[in-house]
């Protein structure tokens, strides 16, 4: 072979030779960059998959403790619907108590009537039969029995009368309320005739009520006007009622913005210390004695039950000497 | 003449001349305790007190009455149903009695051919416009509420006497129901 290229070919092989070599340190240096990256993702690997373990033990942790919590729930969740049993066991023993307590009013009310009639009969007999024989003192003191029994009759009739509110169908009726207001001054014409009394309805609107019980709460109501006005002075009723707004300033105990039927009430009468206001709605309350003014104190009882029994509420207010008057608020629905 | 003349309780008058001037006086009653006035009464009501004030009330009054009192409502159905039963003129009855109440017997009364023509007045402590309006849908004549005073009683009773013996038989109007 000729020298040039036999050198030649050890040129190109060295050439080549250099040029692979150069080639491998690229790939090891690569390698070794490649090795370092290698080393670092697995060091990285290893600190993820150590807090993964930390995570995972605060996962079991978390999922015992919520494992717990819903046991506890359990427990909780039996105990309140115990609870509402019970309540509800209550609620049904009141209502039967309730009833039965009405029933018992009203049975002996009836009941007590009887040997009360007996008494005022008997009593009657023995004043017409022994008028020779009574001495004027025993007269008097019959005459005072048949009193007492009068205030028995009565406070039998008003509790009769009481128990009858609660217990008797509740049928509502739309209607305008002058013409049961007009009623119950027919009614009392004759008392009003007397004490020339002045009633004046005014605004008066239609409401959903009760018509026999708001008879007998406007009869209350009236009647109680007339009764206790200021001697000498002739009394003056003034009845209103329009519809109006719930408004919590006027009496917290009214819904915002639900309509209610407001019907006031109110006279010129002797009227009652303020501090009486809920006082005088209290069954046989009275704020005076027997020889002052007759009447058991249910009137206003009644009145109240009636205005609950319409889902309403009532208020008096009034000053000494200052007439009172009464206000109603009854859902206009 | 004596005693009293008592023109409505009688059906006909008739005046008859005979032949020979006797001018007869002919008078047609529905009984003979019409004619003169007296009346037969049937009372029954459990209560003695009441029974006494109604015998005491009618010894007052001036009318010639003769009463049989009963006091519950089975001695009351066992006697008006004998055979040889005579009906009273008016039977006041009691509605609140125990064991057989004054409603019952009504109904009975009133199903029985010969029983109905007895004119029934029911006699109560209270007044419920329901009972009042079954009792006259049921055929009794009148209602009365016991009254606590014996004057009134007195009154009431004259009253409900009176009206049986204008009205014989026949029921009076739903207004006129209850006495007072």
């Amino acid at each position: 072979m000729p020298q040039e290229k036999k050198s030649n070919l050890e040129i190109i092989a060295t050439r080549e030779i250099n040029f692979q070599n150069e080639e491998k340190d690229k790939r090891a240096a690569e390698l070794v960059i490649a090795n370092k990256e290698l080393i670092y993702q697995n060091e990285e690997k290893g600190k993820r998959a150590a807090e993964l373990i930390i995570a995972n033990l605060e996962l079991v942790f978390q999922n015992e403790e919520k494992g717990k919590r819903a046991a506890e729930l359990i427990v909780a969740n039996k105990e309140l619907a115990f609870q509402n049993e019970e309540k509800e066991k209550r609620a049904a023993e009141l209502i039967s108590a309730n009833k039965e307590l009405l029933a018992f009013t009203y049975v002996s009310s009836h009941d007590l009537q009887e040997p009360l009639r007996k008494i005022q009969t008997f009593v009657t007999i023995i004043l017409e039969n022994e008028n020779q024989n009574l001495s004027e003192n025993g007269k008097h003191n019959f005459r005072r029995i048949q009193s007492a029994a009068g205030r028995m009759q009565q406070l039998i009739e008003d509790l009769l009368a009481f128990s009858r509110i609660s217990t008797t169908e509740h049928v509502f009726e739309k209607i305008n309320l002058n013409s049961i207001i007009e009623e119950v001054k027919t009614e009392l014409r004759e008392v009003i005739e007397e004490k020339n009394a002045i009633i004046e309805v005014s605004e008066i609107c239609q409401a959903r009520i009760i018509v026999f019980q708001f008879h007998q709460l406007m009869c209350n109501l009236i009647s109680n006007a007339l009764k206790f006005s200021r001697p000498g002075l002739a009394p003056h009723i003034i009845i209103k009622s329009n519809i109006v707004k719930g408004d919590k300033s006027k009496d917290d105990m009214l819904i915002e913005e639900k309509e209610y039927c407001h019907i006031s009430v109110q006279d010129n009468g002797i009227g009652f210390e303020p501090h009486f206001s809920k006082r005088i709605f209290e069954v046989f309350q009275r704020l005076h004695g027997k020889e002052e003014y007759a009447g058991t104190g249910i009137g206003l009882a009644i009145v109240k039950k009636i205005v609950e029994n319409h889902r309403g509420i009532i208020r008096a207010s009034s000053k000494l000497m200052h007439g009172a008057i009464f206000d109603i608020y009854i859902p206009a629905d | 003449m004596t005693g009293q003349w008592n023109y409505e309780l009688c059906n006909k008058i008739q005046l008859l001349c005979n032949d020979n001037g006797f001018i007869c006086v002919n008078i047609t009653a529905h009984s003979t305790s019409d004619l003169y006035g007296h009346l037969n009464l049937l009372l029954c009501d459990d209560d003695l007190d009441d029974c006494s004030f109604f015998k005491e009330a009618l010894k007052a009054l001036p009318r010639s009455t003769n009463l049989t009192a009963v006091h519950d409502g089975e001695q009351l159905m066992n006697l008006v149903t004998g055979e040889a039963y005579q009906l009273h003129d008016v039977l006041f009855l009691d509605l609140n009695m125990h064991r057989k109440n004054g409603f019952e017997c009504l109904l009975e009364l009133k199903l029985n051919e010969k029983l109905k023509r007895l004119p029934v007045i029911i006699l109560s402590t209270s007044l419920d416009r329901e009972v009042v309006n079954l009792l006259y849908k049921n055929g009794a004549h009148y209602f009365i509420r016991k009254p606590s005073e014996f004057s009134q009683i007195k009154i009431i009773i004259e009253h409900a006497l009176t009206l049986i013996t204008q009205k014989n038989i026949s029921q009076p109007d739903i207004e006129d129901f209850v006495l007072s």
